[in-house]
């Protein structure tokens, strides 16, 4: 349930953003979240139904862009991969070092004006 | 259906900023006061307080330590601490499962931290929440007992990215249970590079004076 203030900080930055853009309403909320943030899409979308109720932000529709665990590879170099592992995906070498998928930010917003 | 009246407006700012903004305010605050900080984090029952109470021991006279003990409820922690005779404050966190920054900001604003030269922060444990928000430490240590699996680092990354050091406790346990520190080792650096990693045992001391060796050396880099 960590999602619940997660959707707290996302229903805060869509609302002072819509105030700043003097928005009627907010459609549309479109998301970067790394695969590394542990987030449940379904958990998250369904909590910000409900504290978005009664806000500009009420009935917005949660769009996010997962962002893959990035990992850098000292034998073969940068790859991707969906989930962390200590090998690399390509060349089986473990000298593998993290160095994306953590990403927790708006990009963009679609608001009635 | 109706879209004219429709606009995308750019934001590409993170979630997390307004709790990194008070980060950056906890961060200055123990600056100007050259207070050398840890933030705790593991598991509930991984020896959290155990290292506290290890720490208090050896810092006692040579300088001040200040604890902060969050937990969803209770004082049980803090009365604990509150028995080595250092200044602590407990804060409840209720429904949320980590300490938020903006929370300890205050308490650290109501305590005298005038002759403080350490302060150590306990989390909620949990290997999740935590670690998505700083507080500003100058060092975040996770703890990982060895009786909860070394398969840890590969599910929850996140904790095992953003810490500085790694200590493996109770190993006085280790003949009794599956954990291959070797694997943890291994995946923690992966997440981390620059990880430091520990082993210890409260129980039997192994490997402790190492640990604290090492907090006090961080510590005393950023104080003199």
């Amino acid at each position: 349930m960590h999602e619940l203030g997660i959707a707290n900080e996302i229903l805060d930055a869509a609302l002072f953003e819509a105030d700043r853009h003097a928005a009627k309403k907010v459609t549309s909320i479109l998301l970067r979240v790394g695969v590394l943030r542990a987030i449940e899409p379904g958990n998250l979308s369904f909590l910000f139904e409900h504290i978005a109720r009664g806000t500009p932000a009420e009935g917005a529709r949660l769009e996010i862009v997962e962002e893959p665990v990035r990992v850098e590879c000292a034998a073969c170099g940068v790859s991707e991969v969906r989930t962390f592992t200590p090998d690399c995906p390509r060349c089986k070498g473990s000298g593998v070092t993290v160095t994306g998928g953590d990403s927790l930010s708006v990009l963009s917003l679609d608001i009635d004006v | 259906m109706e879209t004219g009246g429709t606009v995308r407006i750019e934001v590409e700012k993170s979630i997390l900023q307004s709790a990194d903004e008070a980060a950056g305010a906890i961060r200055a605050l123990l600056s100007e006061r050259k207070i050398y900080s840890l933030n705790l984090i593991s598991s509930p029952g991984s020896g959290k307080t155990t290292l506290i109470e290890a720490l208090l021991v050896r810092f006692e006279g040579k300088g001040r330590v200040a604890v902060v003990e969050g937990d969803i409820e209770t004082d049980i922690d803090a009365e604990r601490i509150r028995k080595h005779g250092v200044q602590v404050r407990q804060i409840n966190t209720r429904s949320s499962c980590h300490i938020q920054p903006s929370r300890l900001l205050s308490v650290l604003r109501e305590m005298d931290l005038s002759q403080t030269r350490l302060l150590l922060v306990e989390n909620v444990g949990n290997l999740v929440c935590p670690a998505e928000i700083s507080l500003g430490e100058d060092a975040r240590v996770v703890l990982l007992s060895v009786t909860e699996g070394d398969e840890k680092p590969l599910k929850y990354p996140l904790v095992f990215k953003t810490s500085d050091i790694l200590v493996v406790t109770k190993t006085d346990l280790l003949p009794h249970v599956t954990f291959d520190v070797e694997r943890v080792r291994r995946a923690a650096r992966a997440a981390n590079p620059a990880v430091e990693i520990f082993e210890v045992s409260a129980a039997t001391g192994k490997g402790m004076s190492v640990l604290l060796d090492r907090i006090e050396a961080l510590l005393a880099a950023k104080t003199g």
